[in-house]
This record gives structure tokens, C-alpha cells and sequence, in this order.
């Protein structure tokens, strides 16, 4: 335990200034509600509430680089039961963001995905749900595509036996030319748009 | 009873038998749905990877203007992740004028407007308050007699907010499911999560996820599993042969949407309003148990 705690609000300026949801953390009192409920907790590397406390003491690196950014299902359990209702989800969702756009790929796979999804509704406007994995799959290089095309091939065989797989790719929306003037607009109006 | 019905992408595909059995089953009950015309994806739980906050806003945004052009019905979001997304960016929107003011700056680029005067729920939602228990027991001529379900609520769906049930402790599956006849085992992880969007890119995290849920559940007296949530469903039945071969359990069984029980339960055809040829683990022979008792 470091006994002489030096605070630098460097990094937390940063985080207020540049991350969605960033200066929600300034309510937090470090009770580790959030860390005792989140389904992933035994494998972040630092639970939500120390990240947070690392921003305070300026680490940088150890925050954009930990894995615990990456990990959030998406549960909402730690925002339902925050005793100062901070959406801690919310804070970790802008803190991803914010690292995948200074290239910072942690867990790889899991941001290469969020990333697909997200191209695809830009660019159709819906998820085709075979297309995705596919790109994902592929992201990593063609060997690797193969390999993991191979390994869920029978996962993807019975959806489609059970009619739970649509074998005609999707179709834009009608919209979808106004969508992306949308999009676009809130690109650059967003905080965690800004460029790092 | 008129709602709009957002159903959204997995419900075509990975999803579908929530849909195929969810129209007919809520016919049934006299409520009438209106597709939101050219609706778009919700961006779901893990667009903040390639998107800011305010652009997944004005997503959703876009799919509240499209309704609210149309008239004044309430939303219904089946699919939990469609329904936290919505539900979220509409209450924000509501609460903060200058979110609106934004969202609309960018909706109108691409000539779309909200005002903010529509309402977002979940199924279970209209399903509880609105139709009523009443109503729903009235229309069931093949109860579930006693089948023991385990009303798998995952977590999005009765979230943020708690509209309609406890976010930590809820309820209204489990009434839902005595209803129609079936016993609701309680089993403390019906609110764990199961991995949700993130699962196949963290497989390795999240096969022990769904392994410690069907394990309570069946531990529980559970023979089947109830959801009202594609990735529920789909991460709870499409993996149990994975787990089986990393943990050694012997997993099998079936994970069915509530929908399909209510169609079941309403006497309604087992394969085109059920839907159950759709699911992999099939549940017919413990259902077709359950109705000839």
C-alpha cells in the first residue's frame, strides 16, 4: 500500500473533458458496490471503482490499458445499485471508446467486434447476423478467419436448420442515406467524438 | 390495445422464434402492433467501440421520431437489449432539454424531428399491466400444469429504470409463468448475467457465466428455462455443448421464449404459432408431458 497518496488531475481533467460520461466519476467514494456486482469482476485486472481512483491519481496508461474497460456485458447491475448513482456502465463504455480511438486495442477480439457492429449499422442501418461474425472472424487475418469460421460452423448450421438464420444478406434501410447525415452530425457534436 | 412494435435485428434471425410465437400469443390477447416503418438497429451494448454516446442516441432517437410521426402509441421493445437502449435515450432525452435540443440537431440533418411525447416498454411490461393476469389466465385451455420453469430474467430487460419490476428482485415473469399454469422455481441467478453482446468475443469469460445460471436453475428443480431475451436465449442454448466439453456437465436442456409457452398454453399450434421446431434443444417432449398430466 502506498502510504503518501499524490493525487494528479492531469489525466482526470482529460477524462471530464474528453470521455462520455467522464465526470460522473467525481461522485464516486470508492464503497466497491460496483466492483461485488458485475458478473466479470473475477476477471478484470482492477475493479470499476479503483479504475476510477487510478484516474485521480493520473495513471494513464494503467487505466486506458486495463482490461477491465473492455469487459463491461452490459448488465447495468453496477448503475442500479450505485449508492450515489453514478452509471458506471456508462463511464466504462466512454473509456473504451476513448482508448479504441487512440488505437489501444486491450482485448482485441471484443473491440474488433463492437467496431464491426457499429460499422454495419452505418452501413446498412441493421446487423446482419452472419456478416458480423464473419468480419470479426476475419479481422484477426485469414488464417485465424478460417480457424474460426471452422470452430463455429456447427453452431451456425443448426441455427439455420432451425430457421434462426436468414440466408439472404441484409438490405439497407430505405433511410439510410439520412441516417448517416445523422450519424455524421453527431460524430462531430459528440464529447467522446472529439479526437484525441 | 395498439402499440408500436420495435422487434429489431436478432428477432429476425438468431431470435426468431421470440417473434414468430410473440405475434400470435398477444393476438390472442386483443393487442394490435404497427410496425415502426424502416426502423433502424439500436447499436445494442457494444456499439461504444466504434461510436460516441450522443451518435447512439440519436440512433435510437431516430427510431422514436419515425414512431411519434405516426401517432401516439406506446413502444413495445421485446428483445431486452432494444428495450434498455430505447428506454434510455428516450428517458434522457425527456429529462434534459438540451439533449433534445442536440439530438434534434442532428435529426434534422436528415430531416426527422422528436418531441419527446412517446412512452418505451418492455413486453412483460404490457403483458402484466395492461392485458392483466386475468385475462391471460382467461385465455389459457392447456395449462402448464405445474411444469417447473425457471424464469430466466437476464438483466436489461427489467433495467435501468425498474418501470415495472424490481431491478435486483423481480416478479412479474414468474406471475406471468403461474398463469399459465407452470410453477416458477426461484433460483438466485435469474438476474446474473449471461454474457449478453460481449459473449462470443469473451467465450472463454462467459461459458462460466451460463454455466453457474442453468446450474442454479436446474439445481432448482428447473426442466425447462424461460427467457424474454434473444441473447439470453441464444447464449443459454446454443453454447450448452461447449460448456458440457469444457466443464463436464451434461447440459440439455431447453431454453424457450415466454411467448412460446403462452401460445402453447393458449392452445394455439405447436409448430406456426409456438414455434417450437425453431429451437435446437427441443422442448415439445417436456411440454407435450407437462399438458397430457
Amino acid at each position: 500500500m502506498e502510504k503518501n497518496v499524490n493525487y494528479d488531475p492531469s489525466f482526470a481533467q482529460e477524462v471530464f473533458e474528453n470521455v462520455d460520461a467522464g465526470e460522473e466519476i467525481k461522485m464516486c467514494m470508492n464503497c466497491g458496490v460496483c466492483a461485488g456486482s458485475c458478473p466479470l469482476r473475477f476477471n478484470m485486472d482492477y475493479p470499476p471503482r479503483q479504475i476510477f481512483q487510478m484516474i485521480r491519481l493520473g495513471k494513464r496508461d494503467e487505466v486506458l490499458n486495463a482490461k477491465s474497460i473492455m469487459l463491461c456485458t452490459s448488465c447495468y447491475t453496477c448503475k442500479v445499485r450505485c449508492p450515489r448513482s453514478i452509471p458506471v456502465i456508462d463511464v466504462m463504455h466512454g473509456l473504451a471508446h476513448y482508448a479504441i480511438k487512440q488505437g489501444i486495442l486491450t482485448r482485441r477480439d471484443t473491440a474488433n467486434f463492437g467496431r464491426e457492429f457499429w460499422n454495419q449499422v452505418y452501413r446498412l442501418g441493421r446487423i446482419d447476423e452472419k456478416d458480423l461474425p464473419r468480419r470479426v472472424f476475419f479481422a484477426a487475418g485469414f488464417i485465424e478467419g478460417i480457424k474460426a469460421t471452422l470452430k463455429y460452423l456447427d453452431m451456425g448450421l443448426k441455427l439455420f436448420l432451425h430457421r434462426r438464420m436468414k440466408l439472404l444478406p441484409e438490405r439497407k434501410i430505405k433511410g439510410i442515406q439520412s441516417l448517416r447525415k445523422m450519424l455524421d452530425k453527431a460524430e462531430k457534436m459528440g464529447k467522446g467524438g472529439a479526437a484525441a | 390495445m395498439k402499440y408500436f412494435l420495435y422487434w429489431g435485428c436478432s428477432l429476425e434471425g438468431t431470435g426468431a422464434n421470440f417473434l414468430v410465437s410473440l405475434k400470435p400469443a398477444c393476438e390472442a390477447l386483443a393487442m394490435e402492433f404497427e410496425e415502426i416503418e424502416d426502423w433502424n438497429c439500436c447499436g445494442a451494448s457494444v456499439s461504444y467501440a466504434g461510436a460516441n454516446d450522443l451518435s447512439i442516441k440519436v440512433l435510437n432517437a431516430r427510431n422514436l421520431a419515425l414512431a411519434e410521426a405516426k401517432g401516439s402509441y406506446d413502444i413495445v421493445a421485446p428483445c431486452s437489449s432494444c428495450y434498455i437502449q430505447m428506454i434510455k435515450v428516450n428517458h434522457e432525452i425527456q429529462e434534459d432539454p438540451e439533449l433534445l435540443k442536440q439530438v434534434n440537431e442532428c435529426l434534422t440533418e436528415g430531416g426527422l424531428s422528436y418531441k419527446g411525447g412517446i412512452k418505451v416498454r418492455h413486453i412483460q411490461d404490457v403483458l402484466y399491466n395492461d392485458v392483466g393476469l386475468d385475462k391471460i389466465k382467461e385465455k389459457v385451455i392447456k395449462p402448464l400444469n405445474g411444469l417447473k420453469v425457471a424464469g430466466y430474467v437476464g438483466c436489461q430487460s427489467v433495467r435501468p429504470y425498474g418501470e415495472y419490476d424490481s431491478v435486483d428482485k423481480p416478479v412479474v415473469q414468474d406471475r406471468l409463468l403461474e398463469a399459465l399454469g407452470a410453477e416458477a422455481v426461484p433460483f438466485p441467478k435469474k438476474i446474473r448475467c449471461c454474457g449478453s453482446g460481449i459473449f462470443l468475443p469473451e467465450i472463454d469469460y462467459c461459458l462460466e457465466l451460463v454455466k453457474d445460471i442453468l446450474e442454479d436453475a436446474i439445481n432448482h428443480g428447473a426442466e425447462l428455462v424461460s427467457t424474454v431475451c434473444p441473447m439470453c436465449a441464444m447464449n443459454l442454448e446454443m453454447y450448452q455443448g461447449r460448456i458440457n466439453d469444457k466443464y463436464g456437465t451434461d447440459f440439455d436442456i431447453p431454453i424457450v421464449y415466454l411467448t412460446q409457452l403462452m401460445a402453447v398454453a393458449f392452445g394455439l399450434d405447436m409448430k406456426k404459432d409456438a414455434a417450437l421446431n425453431y429451437n435446437v434443444i427441443p422442448p415439445e417432449g417436456i411440454l407435450q408431458a407437462a399438458l397430457g398430466h
